[in-house]
């Protein structure tokens, strides 16, 4: 059964262009222009996934709402915040409101259609037992590739896609220096150096938060950073 | 010119007060003059007119009203006097060749005019001490009558008259001054020298006669010649007649005092000069020399006439009556007393009078009127009043002192109070200048302004200023946030077109369209680009408010960056130049490593390929310095301090990568954020900029 792909966007020439592309991959594409319409076709069934924009026609913040109401019904499904807001602020608030990622509408669509990948990926593999090859341990890191699930001293360190993969570049080459292009790549976004900062001050606080003497991610000025253990 | 001094000058303005003041006291004295000179013309015309045809006063004259004439008076007086001259006949001898001058009937009262024997004393403000020295007298040559015989004979006679007294003085030039051999018998005509008769009308128009004999200088005594009942002659001295003999170089001289009293209207003097004792003389002088009558007048007031002045007198005037030719009959003076009303003025008083006195012109002022006869046809004398200007002068003086006071220190307070205001103004207006300065030189927008409390003008311009000022920040802070809204806005529809074009790309195109599907793409992702770029400031602004403080060390944090530098920049040469030690800062190394980013991309910039660009830590005693060298083109001076604005830019040429000028905006951003500040300068040899980031450590 194809996977259900829902997108809240009121821009159509974008929602057409985007529904165009997830069908193409073998998605089965539902597009809502605004909130309401969006909660009734919800309240029915709920998607597979929910790409949603924050401002929706007349609200402005039409976007954090519909993702309180949909992680309010089900914690697990996916949920991708896409706007043309580059804010750090929106995307303090977009991820703690529960969304898995926070894009900007620069994403290419290859990249939005990895990411979307990558996270029904993830949905597969935490129903099936963990295989030992994906697992990269470093010191008090553990990293599951395929279930994007990062461990830090076995607590658990619950990171947006994009911070995932930027771990996951730095913590496969400990001591190698990954400047921001490289981490860009990872993640599959263009962003701009003082975004990538906010990303690796982002990380750095949620490890903190389980360990208040994280020190892993080094910043070397000048260059990016590096994983050390 | 200082709005101070203007308004200085202004409250200068306020002394035409007492300008005004000293010309209205002119005005006041000019017409307070007049007046005194009007009253005072009225004194004197009231004063001549008791007068009018008092020539017994003025003149001693016979009263008025039905008295015999004069003329009646000369038979009886001859035959009175008809004994005397003819005693003097052995004495006078004939002599009577020196008596040449016809005699003027004396008769006629017109006491106008003057004979060549007529005396007119002078009015002598003091008695002179009859000692015979004639410095006591008035030095008046043309009071001086002289009468000579021959020509080495010659005397001169002055007379003066000082309340009832008459003095004559009579300076004799004799070649052989001769005193009277001593003996007991004056009358002894063997013993004769040089004598001195005096001939007079008595009150009864009686002829008298005294001789003056002396044996040597000193007191002399006057003696009439009496006839006693059996014809024998005696010279009896005449007590009342007092006189001093000296001789001089010349001859002598001889002062006497006659009482007025004994004196009528004729008086006259004859000198017998003697070359020998006993010998005949040679007599000449204002008696006939037969029988020593009178031949002039002795024209002076009575001595009534000056207390007859007196009753008119006040302290401060003079009155003074003189005979229609000049001369001075009468006078009583109270002008010296006008001065004790005066008391001694005081300094500033003394000060304002030398601005308000036109010189020589306060003493006195004068007035006359003239004295007519009976029949009010001629004058027989003229009457002057002077009253001194002091008592007016002291009252204007007084009124002026306080007036001018007054005026001056209203000026003063005035002029102090415009300084004070315009000082105060000045204060206000300097403050709203500096803030109006700052506001656009600032690094910071300015939100608040001075005096916008105000109630007044000043308050209005700085309300008037305040409002423009928070338009102005409100404009710039749209521009500030323009960019990132164009960004925000841009990106909808690039997202469109960049979609669109992943989706054609996926589509089977035809090999010479997938080209232009690549010229779309690069031109959006250049638009991207340029999207990223202008979000630059907003985004640091906001990395700025969520940047966390840490404590860390400058040196090492520069290092790693120049060192990345190398590689970023291939076409570049960079040199670190750090100090050795630990430089620990309070801060946001990222930060750091951003603004150092935009200052190595701005020299990149300007620089050709190859240059070198050094970057040096700087150590001061409370600030690191980071400063970023390059050999680019120098700045032109227009824009300094503009430099680190944002939205602002000076490039020579376009340049493939967009650029918003928000570069050293950045870096400015960053700098405040660390409490610093930064600046650029042209290196002083010319060879290239510097640009300097100040941080207090």
């Amino acid at each position: 059964m194809k996977r259900q792909v829902a997108i809240v966007e009121d821009e159509p020439a974008i929602r057409d262009n985007y529904a165009a592309a997830f069908t193409r991959e073998g998605y089965a594409v539902r597009c809502y222009a605004n909130r309401a319409e969006a909660m009734q076709a919800f309240s029915s069934r709920l998607p597979d996934l929910a790409i949603i924009d924050i401002s929706l026609q007349d609200e402005p913040e039409g976007g954090f709402e519909l993702c309180r109401q949909l992680r309010a019904r089900s914690a697990e499904l996916p949920i991708i915040f896409l706007t043309a807001r580059d804010s750090e602020i929106d995307a303090v608030s977009g991820l703690r409101l529960g969304a898995d990622d926070f894009l900007t509408k620069d994403l290419s669509l290859p990249h939005l259609i990895a990411r979307v990948n990558a996270l029904f990926r993830r949905l597969d593999a935490l129903r099936t037992p963990a295989a030992p090859a994906d697992i990269i341990t470093r010191g008090a890191l553990t990293l599951d590739s395929e279930r994007m699930s990062v461990q830090w001293s076995g607590q658990v360190v619950l990171l947006s896609l994009t911070e995932f993969w930027m771990v996951h570049a730095l913590a496969r080459h400990p001591g190698h220096v990954r400047n921001r292009q490289q981490l860009m790549d990872a993640a599959n976004v263009v962003l701009d150096d003082n975004t990538i900062t906010s990303h690796v001050k982002r990380i750095r606080r949620k490890f903190q938060s389980v360990d208040p003497k994280f020190d892993a991610v080094q910043t070397v000025y000048g260059m990016g950073y590096r994983w050390v253990e | 010119m200082t709005l101070r001094l203007k308004l200085l000058l202004l409250g200068l303005a306020t002394l035409v007060l007492p300008w005004a003041g000293c010309r209205y006291a002119r005005e006041m004295e000019s017409a307070l003059r007049e007046g005194e000179q009007t009253s005072l013309q009225s004194v004197a015309q009231t004063i001549a007119a008791s007068l009018q045809g008092r020539t017994d006063l003025l003149y001693r004259e016979a009263p008025p009203a039905p008295v015999a004439p004069a003329q009646s008076l000369t038979p009886a007086a001859a035959d009175a006097s008809q004994e005397a001259p003819a005693d003097t006949d052995a004495a006078a001898g004939n002599g009577t060749e020196a008596a040449a001058a016809p005699a003027a009937p004396a008769a006629d009262a017109v006491p106008t005019k003057s004979g060549p024997y007529d005396l007119e004393p002078l009015v002598l403000t003091s008695a002179p001490p009859l000692d015979g020295y004639s410095e006591d007298w008035p030095r008046v040559p043309t009071a001086w009558k002289y009468f000579t015989s021959g020509e080495h004979r010659r005397f001169g006679i002055l007379t003066g008259v000082y309340e009832r007294m008459l003095f004559v003085l009579l300076e004799v030039h004799d070649e052989h001054p001769l005193f009277d051999a001593p003996g007991t018998n004056v009358l002894d005509p063997a013993i004769f020298g040089d004598r001195v008769w005096l001939g007079f009308e008595d009150p009864q128009g009686v002829q008298q006669q005294v001789f003056l004999a002396a044996t040597g200088p000193g007191s002399v005594t006057a003696r009439r010649v009496e006839i006693g009942e059996y014809g024998q002659r005696t010279a009896p001295i005449e007590p009342r007649i007092r006189g001093a003999w000296q001789t001089t170089s010349q001859g002598y001289r001889i002062e006497l005092r006659v009482p007025l009293s004994m004196l009528g209207r004729g008086f006259g003097v004859l000198v017998d000069d003697r070359d020998a004792r006993g010998a005949l003389p040679v007599s000449y002088g204002s008696l006939r020399s037969d029988d020593l009558h009178t031949l002039g007048r002795l024209i002076v007031a009575a001595p009534e006439l000056t207390s007859y002045l007196a009753q008119f007198l006040q302290p401060g005037l003079k009155l003074s009556l003189s005979a229609p030719d000049g001369d001075v009959l009468a006078r009583a003076d109270a002008l010296a007393q006008a001065g004790a009303l005066r008391p001694e003025s005081p300094l500033l008083a003394r000060l304002y009078r030398r601005f308000v006195d036109r010189p020589g012109e306060r003493q006195l002022i004068e007035s006359s009127a003239p004295i007519y006869d009976r029949d009010h046809r001629d004058v027989i004398g003229t009457l002057s009043v002077t009253q001194s200007a002091q008592r007016w002068i002291h009252l204007r003086d007084h009124a002026l002192t306080r007036m001018l006071n007054f005026a001056l220190i209203t000026s003063l307070v005035a002029v102090t109070a415009m300084f004070a205001f315009a000082a105060w103004l000045a204060l206000r207006l300097a403050r709203l200048r500096q803030a109006s300065e700052s506001a656009l030189t600032g690094t910071d927008l300015v939100t608040s302004f001075p005096e916008t409390g105000a109630a007044d003008e000043l308050g209005d311009v700085a309300r008037g200023f305040a409002t423009l000022l928070s338009r102005l920040n409100e404009y710039t802070s749209y521009l500030r946030t323009l960019a990132g809204k164009l960004a925000h806005e841009i990106r909808t529809p690039l997202t469109i077109v960049r979609s669109s074009l992943d989706n054609l790309e996926s589509e089977q195109v035809s090999p010479a369209a997938r080209e232009y599907v690549a010229r779309a793409r690069q031109g959006s992702e250049r638009l991207n680009a340029i999207l990223i770029a202008m979000g630059a400031a907003t985004r640091v602004e906001e990395a700025i408010g969520s940047a966390e403080r840490v404590h860390f060390d400058l040196v090492p944090v520069l290092a790693s960056a120049v060192a990345a530098y190398g590689g970023a920049f291939p076409g570049r040469t960079f040199r670190a130049e750090l100090a050795d030690e630990v430089v620990m800062l309070d801060g946001a190394p990222d930060l750091i490593v951003q603004m150092l980013d935009k200052l190595v991309d701005n020299a990149v910039d300007f620089t050709a390929a190859g240059a070198l660009i050094t970057v040096r830590l700087r150590l001061e005693a409370l600030a690191a310095v980071i400063e970023v060298d390059n050999p680019g083109p120098p700045l032109p001076p227009h824009i300094e301090g503009r430099l680190f604005e944002s939205l602002w830019q000076s490039r020579p040429d376009a340049d493939s990568r967009p650029h918003f000028g928000l570069g050293l905006y950045i870096v400015r951003l960053i700098a405040k954020f660390h409490g610093g500040e930064a600046s650029a300068r042209n290196l002083p040899d010319g060879s290239g900029v510097r640009f300097l980031v100040r941080l207090p450590r």
